[in-house]
C-alpha cells in the first residue's frame, strides 16, 4: 500500500484520527464514507449526505451497496468492485450511481481497501455527471464526424495551409492505394496525375490568402491504376482565423460530369458544323438553279420544293443524338409530303426490312427520293389514274464494309410524256446518276422505260463505328 | 459569272476537297466561272492524296475538314510536304482545327467564293 499512502496511512496513524476527521469533513465536494468487510456503513461525511442524501443517522450500520443502481447490484458489481480493491490495492468506481430519492448521478472515485483489510473499505466519490455528459455529447460527436468522414463517397482529408496532410481517410487510403503515412506531408501528391501537381499545388499558394482552396485535378484509382478527374477543396475550419488551424478538404468523384462536359462541347461543335453546312447545301442548291432555271417562276417553285424537301429530313434527323433514320420513315415521309396515293390505297406499296440509314446518306437520299417522288406526280405514277408505284429494298451482304441497301423504285402502268426523254439532265437525274455515287459511293440507275420510271439505289451501309466516327473527335 | 475572273486567276489550278456533292460541284462550277481549273473534286482523304500526287499541276487547295467521318489533316500534311497552299472550308468554330494547321487560313460555310479565290491565290 505504499504507493497509496493518505486516507489508509492518516486513518490509522495514531493521533491522527482527528486531522482526518477534520479533512474529511471539510471535504465537502467529495463523498467519503467507510464500510466494513461486508459492506455496511461505518463512517459518512457530509459530502456523502449531500450527494447521497442519506444522513449519516439512518445510513450508519446499512448496508452501503444501496448507492449502487439495482441493476449493476443484481449483476454483482458491488461484490466485483471490493474483490478487485483487495487484489489490486484499488478498484475504480466510474458508473451511475443513485441517490435515496432515486435519481441517479454519475459517479467518479475508487474504492480502497483499509490498511487492515479486516477494517473494511473506504470509498471516495464525486459527482462528475456533467463532465461525463459533455464527455459523451462529445465522442458522440466526434463519432458522428467519423463517420461521416469515413462513410461519404468524398475522399476527406485535413490538411494545413501549406497543403501538407495530417490525415487521410479510409476512402482516400482505399482509393489511392496510398497508406496514411504514405499519405503523409507532400506524400499524398504521388496519388494526383503528374501534370496536375503543379496546378494542385499552386492552388494551395493561391489558398492561403483566399482561405479557399479549390482544384480539379486527376487522382489515381489503384484499384484498375485509372485517373479519374476530382474536385478537390478545403476550407480552414474557422474561416481563415489563424494560420495554425487544419484545414478540412474532400475530394469528389466528377469524372462523369466532365466526360458529359466534353460530349457536350464535342456536340456543340457538330451542330455548329451541320447548319453551317446545311446553308452551304442551300447555298449551292440555289446557285445550280439559278443557273439553270427557265424563269424566276420555275426557281421559285422547285428552290421552295426542294427546301421543304431538306427540312423533312433535318425534323427526322434531330431526334437523336446518332441520328439514324428508317428508310421507310424516309420513303413514307417524301410521298406523304406530296399527298401520297391520294384516293387510291392501292397505288403504291412499300416493301422492305427495317434499315437504319446513317444521317449523312439519309439527307441525300431524301433529295434524291423527292425528285422521283416529284416527278411521278407530275409526269408518272402519282399523277395518272390506273398506274401504280411499287418502292421496295432489300439488304445485300454481310457486316462489314460491303453490305448495302438496295432500293427499287418501279412506276408501272404510265402514260410517259413523248418530251420527257429529250428534256435536258435535269436536277433530279444529276442528284441520282452523280451526286448519289460521289457522296455516298452508291450505284445507280435511272430508267425512262415506256411503263414508267425505273430507278435503283444501291448504297453502302457503313458498319456503325466508321458511322459514329464523325462525332467524335 | 463567265468573264468576271481576273487575270490572276487564269489558268491556275485549284484541288477542291469536298464530300459534299452539291458544295463541291458547285464550287467547282464557280471557280471555273472564274478562270481557275479544278483539280478533283475529291470526296475523302484517299481520293485527295491520289490527286496530289498524280496531278502535275496544284496551285492551290479547298479543304473541306469533315470529309464523312474522316478528318483532312492528312490532306493538309501532303500539301504542306508540296507547298501548296491551301484553305480551310469548314462549318467548325477554329478551336477544332489542330494547333499544326492554326496557320492556314479558313472560310466559314457558306463560302463567298470571291474571298475564298482571293485566299488561295492572291495573298502569296
Amino acid at each position: 500500500m505504499s504507493d497509496e499512502p493518505d486516507h489508509s496511512r492518516l486513518s490509522h496513524s495514531p493521533g491522527s484520527d482527528e486531522l482526518l476527521r477534520l479533512a474529511v469533513e471539510s471535504a465537502t465536494d467529495f463523498a467519503i464514507f467507510s464500510m466494513d468487510p461486508d459492506g455496511l456503513v461505518t463512517g459518512w461525511n457530509v459530502g456523502a449526505e449531500r450527494l447521497l442524501g442519506y444522513e449519516e443517522e439512518e445510513i450508519v450500520g446499512r448496508d452501503g451497496d444501496v448507492i449502487f443502481t439495482p441493476e449493476d447490484r443484481a449483476a454483482g458489481v458491488p461484490d466485483a468492485e471490493r474483490a478487485e480493491a483487495l487484489a489490486q490495492g484499488r478498484a475504480e468506481d466510474e458508473r451511475w450511481h443513485m441517490r435515496k430519492d432515486g435519481s441517479r448521478f454519475w459517479g467518479s472515485g475508487l474504492l480502497m481497501p483499509l490498511a487492515e483489510r479486516r477494517v473494511g473499505f473506504i470509498k471516495v466519490l464525486r459527482d462528475r455527471t456533467e463532465r461525463y455528459v459533455a464527455q459523451k455529447r462529445l465522442r458522440e460527436s466526434e463519432e458522428r464526424f467519423r463517420v461521416l468522414a469515413t462513410n461519404i463517397p468524398q475522399l476527406v482529408f485535413r490538411s494545413r495551409a501549406t497543403g501538407e496532410r495530417s490525415w487521410g481517410s479510409p476512402q482516400w487510403v482505399d482509393f489511392t492505394g496510398l497508406s496514411s503515412e504514405e499519405s503523409l506531408g507532400f506524400g499524398w501528391l504521388e496519388a494526383i496525375h503528374r501534370d496536375d501537381r503543379a496546378a494542385t499545388l499552386a492552388a494551395w499558394r493561391a489558398a492561403e490568402a483566399t482561405g479557399d482552396y479549390r482544384v480539379e485535378h486527376r487522382i489515381r484509382r489503384s484499384a484498375d491504376d485509372d485517373y479519374r478527374w476530382h474536385q478537390t477543396r478545403a476550407k480552414p475550419p474557422d474561416g481563415g482565423q489563424g494560420t495554425a488551424t487544419e484545414w478540412v478538404g474532400t475530394s469528389t468523384d466528377i469524372h462523369e460530369m466532365r466526360s458529359l462536359q466534353d460530349r457536350q462541347k464535342v456536340l456543340l461543335a457538330e451542330l455548329q458544323h451541320r447548319t453551317r453546312n446545311l446553308l452551304a447545301i442551300i447555298q449551292s442548291m440555289a446557285r445550280q438553279m439559278l443557273r439553270t432555271s427557265r424563269s424566276l417562276q420555275d426557281f421559285e417553285t422547285e428552290f421552295e420544293s426542294r427546301l421543304r424537301a431538306l427540312s423533312r429530313v433535318q425534323s427526322l434527323l434531330a431526334h437523336d443524338d446518332y441520328p439514324a433514320i428508317d428508310l421507310r420513315a424516309l420513303v413514307e415521309t417524301e410521298l406523304a409530303a406530296q399527298g401520297g396515293s391520294g384516293d387510291d390505297p392501292g397505288k403504291v406499296r412499300l416493301e422492305g426490312p427495317p434499315v437504319a440509314l446513317p444521317a449523312p446518306s439519309a439527307q441525300a437520299l431524301a433529295l434524291a427520293l423527292h425528285e422521283l417522288v416529284i416527278n411521278a406526280v407530275k409526269h408518272g405514277a402519282l399523277g395518272q389514274t390506273g398506274s401504280r408505284l411499287a418502292v421496295s429494298w432489300r439488304v445485300e451482304g454481310h457486316t462489314g464494309e460491303r453490305r448495302r441497301v438496295v432500293l427499287d423504285w418501279r412506276e408501272d402502268g404510265v402514260t410517259m410524256p413523248s418530251h420527257l426523254e429529250q428534256e435536258r439532265p435535269g436536277y433530279g437525274r444529276e442528284l441520282i446518276e452523280r451526286a448519289l455515287p460521289y457522296q455516298l459511293a452508291a450505284e445507280t440507275r435511272l430508267d425512262f422505260s415506256p411503263e414508267g420510271v425505273r430507278c435503283s439505289i444501291a448504297v453502302p451501309l457503313e458498319d456503325r463505328r466508321a458511322k459514329h466516327a464523325w462525332v467524335g473527335i | 459569272m463567265p468573264g468576271s475572273g481576273s487575270e490572276a486567276l487564269r489558268g491556275r489550278r485549284a484541288l477542291i476537297v469536298e464530300d459534299e456533292y452539291l458544295i463541291a460541284f458547285d464550287l467547282a462550277r464557280t471557280l471555273e466561272d472564274l478562270g481557275v481549273g479544278v483539280v478533283g473534286p475529291a470526296r475523302s482523304v484517299a481520293d485527295a492524296l491520289a490527286l496530289i500526287a498524280t496531278e502535275a499541276k496544284i496551285d492551290a487547295a479547298v479543304l473541306d475538314i469533315n470529309l464523312g467521318g474522316e478528318k483532312a489533316y492528312p490532306i493538309a500534311d501532303a500539301l504542306l510536304t508540296r507547298r501548296v497552299p491551301f484553305v480551310f472550308v469548314t462549318g467548325y468554330d477554329s478551336w477544332i482545327i489542330p494547333a499544326a494547321y492554326a496557320g492556314a487560313p479558313r472560310c466559314e460555310k457558306p463560302v463567298d467564293v470571291r474571298v475564298l479565290a482571293r485566299l488561295l491565290f492572291n495573298e502569296r
